[in-house]
């Protein structure tokens, strides 16, 4: 190697390492622990007032809004066993309903109950949609002619997509 | 018609398994006839899948609930419109699509080469009927879109209202067209190592599809963001979601890609890197498809077909296994006949052009995997966010933005300090002023308007080289040529079309990274529960909620409109209606937001919920200067398209430069 290599060489080592730098620092100071609702019931301890990040699904009927604080909303996620109180302060998305699958970022307080800032509803996605396992699909029994719904304003509890 | 499409997947299946074969064969055994038969293929191949395709439209358009794509993704009362898009809807749709796609730019490297470059068209075939093939064996085993139901149903599902939007309409096929138009440069890549082929004719044959396929990528991720602004109501444009990383990162590469070949065209250099960026920007869209697919990693998008991952898998790794093995064994054919000079030097501002443009693919890569590989190794998933992707591409990105003005205009080998006085002393006095006045009309008070600031010193930096450059050569012209002002930059522009169409292109990225310095730094938004009548203040509006109303459109649709009247300084300058909308058989509503976007700032105005006394939750953005980004969308749009207009002076040239390196090289050779 003559020494034209070796200098750029030695550039484009420091560009690397910077930006490498660059990413472990990232790393290091903005990851969150992703936890399903039974993997983070089952090590709760370890990880109050750390960053985490949940998923499940809401317990049907546990969506509660705060009389008094309209964007103050109480519910519960659960998984196979375990259920999770959160409370979220903000508007929920428009897929956020009892059933639905969410994913909450927030920390877990010593109480046990998940104070969340950023709640999103898995979408059904831009290219699957939502399959309503067994009352739907295909491989059962079709259902023609949907009942036509008519949407109940007043039970709607809704919002758009909020993330950061 | 259903069965025919079925039937014209199966003969595609073996017509491009046939012409796989025959090519190798008669490549091998030097047989005139097979090879005379194999190279029908590719437009039969193509042929079939049109069928298909028709028939996919055909039912879709009939409403032919018997297939359960159609009724998965389609109903009765879908507007036509939507119905044509229906089509890449959804996971077995967007295949076919692709299919359709790929064997369409087939069959036109085919016509388009059939006279000449007999050297490498037919390998290049050979790969891209082997791609074929592997989507082929997709749609006819897996993910067949014939799939019939039983028992039809009355009426479909009907499409997801979210993607009932015409941005979302012209969204995927743009991206496709991007993410499948780069499998050209690919095929070629791959038959000029394996024909030993090395000098830059893959490069100039497929220079105009790097383009093209670099240009719908980048406007597909543009339209997307787009879409994602105004239809998902969350008032970003950009989350850094592993789909949107997806696309992100071969956009990324094949920038790099397109860079460095003018190194190579112009000095012989750097083709093991060109080679490698190309063969990775292919290997990043089946990567992206992969992760879009197979649910592997937690995105607010939900693939749930775990198979199709394992076929991806398989496939990416087929493919990075020959890349890597094809140019080891080459390594001795791709040595470059010159090497770096100095640091200053345009050369080297389009190496470390190149190394930052991969540091930022590579962070987006290693964020998006980090799930898995953290999992992997501790038994912990652990995610990065946006905070992530915003702390580490950013500060990359400023320096790109440097490099964007730094480039084009440092001379060539070895930059003299006379020179760069000359080229950079204007350009970097009128940054600085406008630097010092911006410092004092707007002093940055945290970490995200430093880097905003950073970012305007730099765009004013690298609008000024650009102006300059124009403006250089049209009074050079002028003067040579007695032209105005206007036709000598018309003539200017219409003689190098290459490079100044760079140029345009180059504005409208800087015209993108305004805009995202502007919203990133500069915005607020404020959430609030109102009665009819009461007001909220952001910034200096003053927004009114007045009424609440409901439309029953049609049978199928209802919305629920916000009216808010929307003043500046005591004056009313717009009102607001943002929207719910109730859908016929979706249990979710989906919120419309109302935007009024000027070049300064956009209001953007969410009805979040509402309850019986009409009283109303809104979220509301101040997001300023979001509108530059879609300007932006608009001059590369403009900028490509003279990038790639046809130049007879352009081809001259290059072949003139061709001529005088194998002048120069081939005696060194022997």
């Amino acid at each position: 190697m003559n020494h034209k290599k070796v200098k750029f060489a030695i550039g484009s080592v420091l560009v690397v390492f910077a930006i490498g730098y660059l990413i472990s620092a990232g790393i290091s100071s903005t990851s969150q622990y992703f936890f399903t609702v039974d993997e983070l019931l089952a090590q709760k301890v370890a990880y109050t007032g750390a960053g985490l990040k949940v998923k499940g699904r809401v317990v049907n009927g546990s969506i509660a809004r705060d009389p008094a604080d309209q964007l103050l909303t109480r519910f519960s996620i659960q998984e196979k066993t375990g259920k999770l109180l959160v409370v979220y302060k903000g508007i929920t998305p428009d897929m956020f309903q009892d059933g639905g699958e969410v994913v909450v970022e927030g920390t877990l307080s010593r109480d046990g109950t998940f104070h969340a800032n950023v709640l999103m509803t898995s979408c059904p996605s831009k290219y699957e949609a939502e399959k309503e396992e067994g009352k739907t699909h295909p491989g059962s029994v079709p259902v023609p002619g949907t009942e036509p719904e008519t949407p109940d304003f007043n039970k709607v509890g809704s919002g758009s997509k909020t993330r950061v | 018609m259903n069965d025919l499409g079925e039937f014209a997947l199966m003969v595609a299946l073996a017509t491009a398994l046939y012409g796989c074969i025959g090519y190798v064969l008669a490549a091998r055994g030097n047989r005139l006839d097979l090879y005379l038969s194999a190279d029908k293929t590719p437009v039969i191949v193509w042929g079939c899948v049109v069928v298909a395709s028709i028939a996919l439209w055909k039912a879709f358009m009939v409403d032919d609930f018997s297939l359960e794509y159609v009724w998965a993704y389609s109903n009765r009362d879908l507007d036509v419109f939507y119905k044509v898009s229906s089509f890449w809807g959804g996971q077995k749709g967007s295949l076919l699509f692709w299919t359709l796609l790929l064997t369409s730019y087939m069959v036109v490297v085919y016509f388009q080469n059939r006279k000449r470059n007999a050297k490498l068209v037919p390998y290049a075939l050979v790969v891209m009927l082997t791609i074929t093939l592997f989507f082929l064996v997709l749609l006819n085993f897996s993910t067949n879109p014939f799939e019939r139901i039983p028992l039809p149903p009355e009426d479909g599902r009907g499409l997801n209202p979210l993607l009932q939007n015409y941005w979302m309409v012209i969204h995927p096929p743009t991206l496709y067209l991007g993410y499948v138009g780069f499998t050209v440069p690919f095929a070629f890549a791959l038959a000029a190592l394996i024909t030993k082929n090395l000098d830059d004719s893959w490069i100039r044959l497929t220079r105009k599809w790097t383009l093209i396929s670099w240009f719908f990528l980048c406007m597909g991720n543009l339209f997307g963001a787009h879409w994602a602004y105004l239809e998902l109501g969350w008032g970003g444009y950009w989350a850094w979601d592993p789909v949107e990383n997806a696309a992100f990162m071969p956009l990324i590469i094949a920038t790099a890609y397109l860079h460095s070949v003018m190194i190579q065209e112009k000095k012989d250099m750097m083709k093991v890197w060109n080679m490698s960026l190309i063969l990775l920007t292919f290997v990043m869209t089946i990567f992206g498809t992969f992760i879009t697919r197979s649910g592997l990693i937690q995105s607010v998008h939900t693939f749930d077909e775990a198979t199709l991952g394992y076929y991806f898998l398989a496939f990416l790794g087929v493919i990075i296994v020959i890349c890597v093995s094809l140019i080891a064994s080459r390594l001795p054919l791709l040595r470059s006949k010159n090497e770096l000079d100095s640091f200053l030097s345009r050369e080297s501002s389009f190496l470390f052009n190149n190394l930052v443009l991969l540091g930022i693919a590579f962070a987006t890569f290693w964020g998006t995997i980090f799930p898995i590989v953290s999992e992997a190794v501790r038994g912990i998933k652990i995610t990065v966010g946006p905070p992530f992707y915003n702390q580490v591409n950013v500060p990359i990105g400023l320096v790109l933005l440097a490099l964007i003005g730094i480039g084009p205009v440092i001379a060539w080998r070895r930059a003299t300090w006379a020179h760069l006085r000359k080229n950079f002393f204007k350009p970097v006095l009128i940054a600085l002023v406008f630097g010092v006045g911006l410092w004092i009309w707007a002093l940055p008070s945290n970490r995200a308007e430093v880097y905003s600031f950073i970012a305007f010193v730099l765009c004013v930096f690298v609008m000024s080289t650009i102006i300059i450059e124009f403006l250089k050569g049209t009074l050079a012209r002028s003067h040579l040529h007695e032209e105005t002002p206007l036709q000598a930059l018309g003539s200017l522009v219409w003689r190098s079309k290459s490079r100044y169409g760079g140029y345009i292109v180059h504005v409208g990225v800087v015209f993108i990274f305004a805009g995202i310095a502007g919203s990133q730094a500069y915005g607020t938004h404020i959430e609030q529960h109102v009665k009819v009548g009461e007001s909220l203040q952001i910034r200096d509006y003053t927004l009114k909620y007045e009424r609440l109303g409901f439309i029953q459109e049609n049978p199928t649709k209802t919305r629920a409109v916000a009216q808010l009247g929307v003043y500046q300084n005591g004056r009313r300058v717009w009102t607001g209606q943002p929207e719910k909308e109730f859908y016929k058989g979706q249990n979710q509503p989906v919120s419309e937001v109302d935007v009024r976007s000027t070049w300064k700032e956009d209001l953007y105005i969410i009805l979040a919920d509402f309850k019986e006394d009409d009283s109303a939750t809104l979220k509301i953005y101040l997001n300023p200067m979001v509108s530059w980004i879609w300007m932006g969308a608009w001059i590369i749009a403009f900028g490509t398209t003279v990038s790639v207009w046809p130049d007879r002076l352009e081809a001259r040239r290059r072949l003139e430069r061709m001529k005088v390196q194998d002048a120069v090289f081939s005696p060194a050779q022997e």
